[in-house]
């Protein structure tokens, strides 16, 4: 009970708990059926009415949406991630390179956020150094990591794209998407003087 | 007997100056301490190995080998604090150190290629290493466990506690845990072992789950993986209500249940309750098989 209420207020938790002997005031309907007849009449009555546009079909619009999609993809793979250098290319930037390579189309529906798009770059731009001071077993171990993080993207961007509603798919790519920044997040931390 | 003594003597004197000769040095100092304070211990290379003890103090010894500057140790406010330092420039070695500290302390680890070990220690730990494997006994409280490349095993009594831990590739054996798991990896595999599980939270990228335990009443039970098998192996006092989708993966069970197709499209689910269906399990997959069991 509120505290500007009466003592016979009370609230009331469900429909059910309505006398169902309630009438409204009075009956609205005649006037608001008035009204419509009469914009129907000032209405120009001689103009055809326009021929109902047929729906895409669902199949034209996922495919239109994946153009597009693909397309902002590619402009953030341009602008925002760091790009292979040309030439002879170490281990190390030839995974920063693959890591980097140009997302698909469900990569820009999670990357819309542009706090994780800065962060993403940030750590991405760390990452080669980072990797270079860990040891060369574990510096292994995570480079083949990161590489599993990759083909389980596009494995499921794949999948996505034969099944682009699949809540399953979605969830696992968007897990996946956690996942990678988790890991770039603790290599990152992973200082030489501090573990992570 | 004389000839024994005498080659007893000869040995000690041996490696004592073998020690000499390749630069390792020992340390050793006591600190009194809180029953319940503060151990933060930081150590690039080499071991850390922490005991709980009784007694209301940290000792510290450790073998430092060439390259390492010192190891420093203070206390503050109920925080002890044990850092192996290095030099600014160069690359430093291995120390080996073992602590003991009272019991109930919170202990936090910090190491790089250091291998982390902690036994008795009944307090709240949080262990991170980057390649570093680690071996943990659980003594009831929280745990929150990091490593990069590290393996992890850890041995529990089944008393219930929060535990939390995640690795990059290093693979995760857990004994007789109890209580709130969450366990995560991308490429390591994950063999989970609970008494009694309240939640139960695994996820992989590539890497293996294997779970066997027992839920509790009511329990919450998540397993989801890319391509990494779900191997789930989990009775339940009141049962629970099951639900597995994969999308490429295959489907199977101990209890002659058959899996569903996802209607028109790719995929497979398995659904239904076994028991009470009081508790609730969810295992999904892309391409990863899952095999569920309602016995452990």
């Amino acid at each position: 009970m509120s505290g500007t209420g009466s003592a016979d207020e009370r609230r009331v938790g469900s429909l059910r708990e309505l006398s169902p002997a309630v009438e409204p005031p009075r009956d609205l309907w005649p006037q608001i059926e008035a009204r419509i007849n009469a914009e129907r009449r000032s209405a120009p009555a001689a103009q055809p009415r326009p021929a109902r546009a047929r729906p895409l079909p669902p199949r034209w619009l996922a495919a239109a949406a994946v153009v597009a999609s693909v397309a902002v993809g590619v402009w953030i793979g341009r602008s925002l991630l760091p790009a292979a250098r040309p030439g002879v290319q170490s281990p190390i930037s030839a995974a920063r390179a693959t890591l980097a390579g140009a997302p698909t189309a469900l990569d820009v529906a999670y990357v819309s956020d542009r706090r994780y798009q800065r962060d993403r770059a940030a750590l991405m731009k760390s990452l080669q150094a980072r990797l270079a001071a860990l040891p060369q077993p574990a510096r292994a171990k995570v480079m083949a990591s990161l590489a599993a993080m990759q083909r389980a993207k596009q494995d499921l961007e794949s999948a996505l794209g034969k099944d682009p509603g699949n809540a399953l798919l979605q969830e696992l790519l968007v897990n996946t998407y956690q996942d990678e920044m988790r890991v770039l997040t603790d290599v990152q931390a992973s200082d030489a003087g501090r573990g992570i | 007997m004389g000839f024994s003594r005498l080659a007893a003597a000869m040995t000690a004197l041996f490696a004592s100056a073998a020690a000499c000769a390749s630069g390792d040095r020992t340390f050793e100092r006591q600190v009194p301490a809180q029953a319940h304070g503060v151990v933060d211990i930081s150590n690039v290379s080499g071991k850390v190995v922490v005991s709980g003890s009784d007694r209301p103090e940290v000792s510290v010894r450790a073998e430092l080998g060439e390259g390492v500057e010192r190891v420093d140790v203070s206390t503050d406010h109920g925080r002890t604090t044990i850092k192996v330092v290095l030099p600014h420039s160069g690359h430093g070695g291995d120390a080996d150190l073992h602590v003991k500290i009272p019991k109930d302390s919170e202990l936090t680890v910090s190491a790089v290629s250091a291998d982390v070990t902690t036994a008795g220690v009944t307090g709240v730990q949080r262990l991170n290493t980057v390649s570093g494997d680690i071996a943990a006994e659980l003594g009831g409280s929280d745990l929150e466990l990091k490593s990069v490349s590290g393996n992890v095993k850890l041995k529990g009594h089944g008393q219930p506690a929060r535990l939390h831990v995640s690795t990059v590739s290093g693979d995760v054996h857990l004994e007789h845990g109890a209580g709130d798991l969450e366990a995560g990896t991308v490429s390591g595999t994950l063999v989970l072992s609970l008494d009694s599980a309240r939640s139960v939270r695994a996820r992989s990228t590539s890497g293996d789950v294997h779970f066997e335990g027992k839920l509790a009443r009511g329990a919450d039970f998540d397993a989801t993986s890319v391509s990494g098998e779900l191997n789930v192996r989990a009775s339940a006092e009141a049962g629970y209500a099951y639900e597995v989708s994969t999308f490429s993966g295959d489907i199977s069970n101990c209890f002659n249940a058959t899996p569903g197709e996802h209607g028109h499209m790719p995929g497979h689910t398995l659904q239904g309750t076994r028991g009470d269906g009081a508790g609730h399990m969810h295992l999904k997959t892309m391409s990863g098989d899952v095999q569920l069991c309602d016995r452990k």
